[in-house]
């Protein structure tokens, strides 16, 4: 065996090497990497330090009115209360779907749902899967109803809280809630009526004003 | 070494009939150290860009913004050219293509130069004349790049880029080429034996 | 480390051209080494005098693919993330017989006829003119042709996919067919150097 792998010449050789790594890949798998996870607990701890894992509901409709496109907004409720109301610019894929959704490691992603659970859980098995910029939205829809949608009036009145609120009146106004000045609504939780319009609500994958870079030949 | 080069250098001066080429008896490389050599650049633009390599599309680049430059509604009312102009925010001709082909130029001439390969000439058969080379080189250019833009790319792209990553339609493209070439091959065979 | 590394931000798309200028030379000596800068070479694939091409080519596949297969599966690479072009199979098949048409009676592609014209062949820059000219053809005649083009669309799809296969079996059946092409190809080239009496370049 030893002297006939000896005498092969060169060329001969670097077959020899190519059929043994071609015959190595029968047996290693799917290089997509798709099914398996594989969870690093310290880069994903890591990552939670400071909040750097989360996207506050002010944040995110500064991003919608300045109409930054590098993000992809997650809505994981099911269908039905995604078409009552849900954040502009949203796609809807539940929970369930996820495996089988189109996003990429490498796009930035905002998740959200009612409250904080479902995007924590779903923030979890994308960071497993390796996804980079995945974030959790702060309080969730909720949130957004109660700071962006319906802000409150200050309590204290010092300037910049209320300089805040102004700006957060006009906010409100764009997204189609109002703010609540009336403070002895504030103690009960106010009707609330969602704004009927959903501006630019898409449902799935093409996002929109991201021009695909052509990369053909 | 000498005397298979000498060999070769005359073998090749027994039949040229213009005096066209003369050849440099320095000869090339294994072919497959050559192969795993582009191998490797190809493995590199995948694995630090996500994408292979391409030529074709660096031309109709060129085309397009051309065409544009004259005839701006024309260009843009038509699908092809409209998609390598871009939506006017980037200059098109900032393309990742047209600086990778610009490179192929100067690495080409950089390798020829070192192996004194750059020879002014043209490369041809012995039983064909140079006006004919050059009025074939022009036809069969103009089927190739009109062919190309049909199947979305070119040897470079579909055939080495695509089968790199076992794309379906690469695969055939590749398969396609080298069936036409084969086929053609005997009615062209005065320009090249 | 994330690949591709553009795909992950490392670098912005100014440096990425800069970048395709060097990934360019490298192509470019790559193929000047290989004899490609010469039409006679490329065109002797089909005349089974010199099957150069062939066998560069199917290498620079091989070893690429291999690299690429195994560099995903070990997670260097996130294979995802590689752009992967659409495949509309008929006008890649017809595209496919006129670009090879093209090729013998041209003597070059559109990679291989830049490294000729950097090479000084007076034949190559025919060829590029004649390139363009037909592109601008296309261009030209795409309302028409325009149906055609975006006909028997199949998505961006690979040979293991479409065929039900382990991505790593169909890495392995490429690796077969390029060893038996390249054996066929050094058996083919000595018969006919024995017949014509010629030595190969």
């Amino acid at each position: 065996m030893k002297k006939f792998l000896t005498n092969l010449t060169a060329n001969q050789k670097l077959g020899a090497v190519a059929l043994l790594l071609g015959f190595i890949a029968l047996f290693t798998g799917d290089p997509y990497g798709g099914t398996t996870i594989r969870v690093n607990e310290k880069d994903i701890a890591l990552s939670t330090v400071g909040n750097s894992d989360k996207v506050s509901v002010t944040e995110l409709a500064d991003w919608i009115i300045k109409d930054k496109a590098d993000f992809e907004l997650i809505d994981l409720r099911n269908e039905e209360k995604y078409n009552e109301y849900s954040i502009p610019k949203a796609q809807c894929i539940p929970l369930v779907q996820l495996s089988s959704s189109e996003l990429q490691r490498n796009q930035k992603i905002v998740l959200f749902s009612d409250n904080d659970v479902a995007a924590s859980q779903v923030w979890f098995i994308l960071k497993s899967k390796n996804y980079k910029g995945v974030y959790i939205l702060d309080g969730g829809l909720n949130a957004w109803q109660e700071k962006v949608l319906f802000p409150k009036a200050p309590v204290s009145n010092s300037k910049e809280e209320l300089a805040q609120f102004e700006k957060m009146k006009e906010v409100a106004k764009y997204f189609g809630g109002s703010a609540q000045t009336d403070s002895s609504v504030s103690d009960s939780k106010p009707e609330i009526k969602f704004p009927t319009s959903n501006n630019g609500n898409t449902k799935t994958t093409a996002p929109t004003g991201k021009k695909k870079k052509r990369e053909g030949c | 070494m000498t005397s298979i080069t000498k060999m070769v250098t005359e073998a090749f001066e027994k039949d040229e009939s213009h005096g066209h080429i003369h050849i440099e008896a320095k000869p090339y490389s294994n072919p497959y150290l050559v192969g795993i050599g582009l191998g490797l650049v190809l493995l590199a633009a995948f694995v630090i860009m996500g994408r292979g390599l391409g030529a074709s599309g660096a031309l109709s680049t060129v085309v397009a913004v051309t065409v544009n430059t004259i005839a701006p509604e024309h260009a843009s009312g038509n699908n092809f050219y409209s998609e390598y102009i871009g939506d006017g925010n980037t200059n098109p001709l900032m393309d990742w293509l047209i600086f990778q082909v610009l490179g192929v130029l100067v690495g080409g001439f950089i390798s020829g130069t070192i192996s004194h390969r750059v020879i002014k000439g043209i490369e041809k058969g012995p039983r064909i004349s140079s006006k004919m080379r050059l009025f074939y080189a022009f036809v069969g250019g103009g089927l190739l790049g009109y062919g190309a833009k049909l199947a979305r790319g070119c040897m470079s792209g579909q055939a080495l880029s695509g089968g790199v990553v076992l794309n379906l339609g690469s695969w055939a493209f590749m398969m396609m080429v080298f069936a036409g070439g084969y086929a053609a091959a005997y009615f062209i065979r005065r320009q090249w034996i | 480390m994330n690949a591709p590394f553009f795909k992950f931000d490392y670098f912005n798309t100014d440096v990425s051209l800069i970048i395709a200028f060097a990934i360019g030379i490298a192509f470019g000596i790559a193929l000047e080494k290989g004899g490609f800068g010469r039409a006679t070479i490329l065109a002797s694939q089909f005349y089974f005098t010199n099957m150069r091409v062939l066998k560069v080519m199917f290498t620079a596949i091989v070893t690429a693919m291999l690299g690429l297969y195994f560099l995903s599966v070990i997670g260097f690479v996130d294979l995802s993330l590689v752009y992967l072009t659409q495949t509309n199979m008929l006008p890649m098949v017809v595209g496919g017989l006129v670009a090879g048409v093209g090729f013998v009676v041209g003597g070059y592609c559109p990679g291989t006829s830049m490294v000729a014209v950097a090479t000084g062949k007076i034949d190559a820059v025919v060829y590029v003119a004649g390139m363009i000219f037909g592109i601008f053809v296309f261009g030209e005649m795409f309302p028409m042709v325009e149906e055609f083009f975006n006909s028997s669309f199949m998505g961006a799809v690979t040979i293991p996919s479409y065929f039900n296969l382990s991505y790593g079996l169909v890495v392995f059946l490429v690796v077969l067919m390029a060893l038996g092409a390249f054996a066929a190809a050094e058996w083919g080239e000595k018969k006919m150097a024995a017949k014509t009496g010629k030595e190969k370049v």
